[in-house]
């Protein structure tokens, strides 16, 4: 499935923010560069895997394969930045970052972009896709277009 | 471990804003103090634990060379509050096993010159760049750094799962800061009212200003040894009588409770296993055996979590438990009696290790819990320490 990408801009270069993109992590990444949320899914019991690791907290299994998420999910909590950490993000005060829970279970930190309303626990969202300017992009989450 | 070690010796500097000294003049300071205080030379320190290294505080190796220390075990901890007790352990461990006789353990570091805990500038941001989080699950690509939006987001899942009121919450900052009113070296020292805190501004929704800890510079040495030398000791010594380590997999988060389901952890009903846990069955004591109690209190959500995992109450329960007193000097079970993290100032737990080592010698003056016998250490990651100013 793939989700709509979605450009962004900062005042200063963010680059600085992003985790490096790693020989186990690339899949996840290069996945969101064209459109799709994939999450790694152990072969033997099916279990999804987050943070990727290299074996499976459940069975044991050394393996790794690849999944493609729907990208539906529900807020988990949230919380609202009213004070800046990070320069990146300043000129978005306040802000509101989820934890939003995937259909199939995972649970991704993500900006949820809408401005109104107010977040609630359980809340339907979905993933949208930011470019970011060097062109990497990462997972963040809205209640538009989503049945409430 | 019941009963194998003591502190015989304690130092601090008390907490403050040192942004002219360095880390390692302030170790030395504690350092002195706690051996005056144990009766010992340099020379008879044979183990040295450092908690938080560089850039906060110094490294094992620069310790011990500056402070003129000759040891035969040497070890230091990640540079995150959360192994202070575990330092503790560690030292009772070497005494027991015999790989050092006389171990100093020592948090000594400086924040005041690290600018905002979870910024850009501050130490250890890039820990945060870790593939699914950071140490506190921070996400700086969602606009999420700084512990205190992982205490929020474990906060605001705490009261939803419980169906209570986070203004309730008001009750911890205002019984520690009822508490460090009665202690001269503490940071923070006015009065605080239920106006003050529903007032203060939102730092992360749903946490205030109030809700948040303060920064401080300080260092505490504790000299642990065996309990056997210990009785030799010039001050009355600090016996650990139970102990459990850092809790740590896929089910535990660090500002969340088992079942809370913050980070990846799954979501169940979790019960607290009340004295069904290691460190009272080690110390063959229940929470109702404890006088003096200090958590980690780096947020005031994290009381409530840390209430619940030791078994001063049920799940979902601390936020009643908290309210009317029952926390505070006089209540059912006092808590950071020196004001906590919250209003006497964050050192990681070390400034709460000196009040427990104050309270169990009976020298905390106006804060003294009367008679005070049994004194707990505890996070909300389970750790925990039980200490007795006896050995049986």
């Amino acid at each position: 499935m793939k989700h709509a990408v979605l450009d962004r801009s900062f005042p200063i270069d963010p680059a600085g923010l992003l985790p490096p993109v790693t020989s186990d992590n690339a899949p996840f990444w290069n996945g969101l560069a064209r459109g799709r949320l994939m999450l790694q899914q152990c072969p033997s019991c099916r279990k999804l895997r987050y943070p990727v690791a290299p074996v499976c907290a459940v069975c044991g299994s050394t393996e790794i394969a690849w999944a493609e998420m729907s990208g539906r999910g529900k807020v988990f909590s949230w919380v609202r930045y009213h004070r800046s950490y990070l320069p990146e993000f300043a000129d978005r005060l306040p802000y509101v970052v989820a934890l939003v829970e995937l259909d199939e279970g995972v649970r991704l930190f993500g900006c949820l972009v809408d401005r109104e309303p107010d977040p609630f626990i359980d809340q339907p969202v979905k993933l949208v896709i930011e470019r970011w300017p060097n062109g990497r992009c990462v997972a963040s989450f809205t209640s538009a277009g989503v049945e409430q | 471990m019941r009963a194998a070690a003591a502190i015989t010796g304690a130092g601090s500097t008390g907490v403050g804003s040192h942004a002219e000294r360095t880390s390692i003049s302030l170790a030395s300071e504690a350092v002195s103090l706690a051996l005056a205080d144990a009766g010992l030379s340099r020379r008879e320190i044979d183990g040295l634990i450092v908690h938080i290294g560089a850039p906060r505080g110094a490294d094992y190796d620069e310790t011990a060379a500056l402070l003129g220390l000759k040891v035969r075990f040497a070890s230091q901890t990640w540079s995150h509050g959360r192994f202070g007790a575990t330092v503790i352990q560690h030292a009772a461990m070497a005494v027991s096993c015999g790989l050092a006789d006389r171990v100093l353990c020592l948090g000594a570091y400086k924040n005041s010159n690290l600018g905002l805990i979870g910024s850009r500038a501050s130490w250890g941001f890039e820990e945060s760049l870790r593939f699914g989080g950071g140490p506190h699950g921070e996400t700086p690509h969602a606009g999420f750094n700084g512990p205190v939006a992982s205490a929020a987001f474990a906060a605001r899942r705490y009261f939803h799962k419980y169906g209570t009121s986070p203004d309730k919450l008001a009750a911890v900052p205002l019984a520690f800061r009822k508490h460090a009113m009665l202690n001269s070296e503490a940071r923070i020292r006015k009065p605080l009212t239920r106006d003050d805190y529903l007032g203060a501004a939102f730092i992360v929704e749903p946490l205030r200003l109030l809700d948040c800890s303060v920064v401080v510079d300080g260092a505490v040495a504790l000299i642990v040894t065996s309990a056997e030398r210990a009785k030799d000791a010039p001050s009355r010594p600090v016996f650990l009588l139970g102990a459990q380590g850092v809790h740590a997999g896929p089910e535990e988060f660090i500002f969340g409770q088992p079942g809370l389901g913050v980070g990846q952890a799954s979501v169940f009903d979790w019960e607290s296993p009340g004295a069904n846990q290691t460190v009272y069955r080690m110390a063959g004591l229940a929470p109702a055996d404890v006088d003096v109690l200090q958590v980690y209190d780096a947020f005031s959500p994290l009381v409530l979590l840390s209430l619940e995992r030791l078994g001063f109450c049920g799940a979902g329960e601390a936020v009643d438990f908290v309210q009317d007193g029952r926390i505070e000097l006089g209540g059912e079970i006092p808590v950071n009696t020196s004001g906590g993290m919250l209003s006497e100032g964050h050192l990681n737990g070390w400034s709460q290790m000196m009040e427990i080592v104050r309270q169990l010698r009976h020298q905390a003056g106006a804060r003294q819990v009367p008679d005070a016998k049994v004194a707990q250490w505890g996070t909300a990651l389970g750790d925990s320490i039980i200490f007795g100013n006896s050995d049986v």
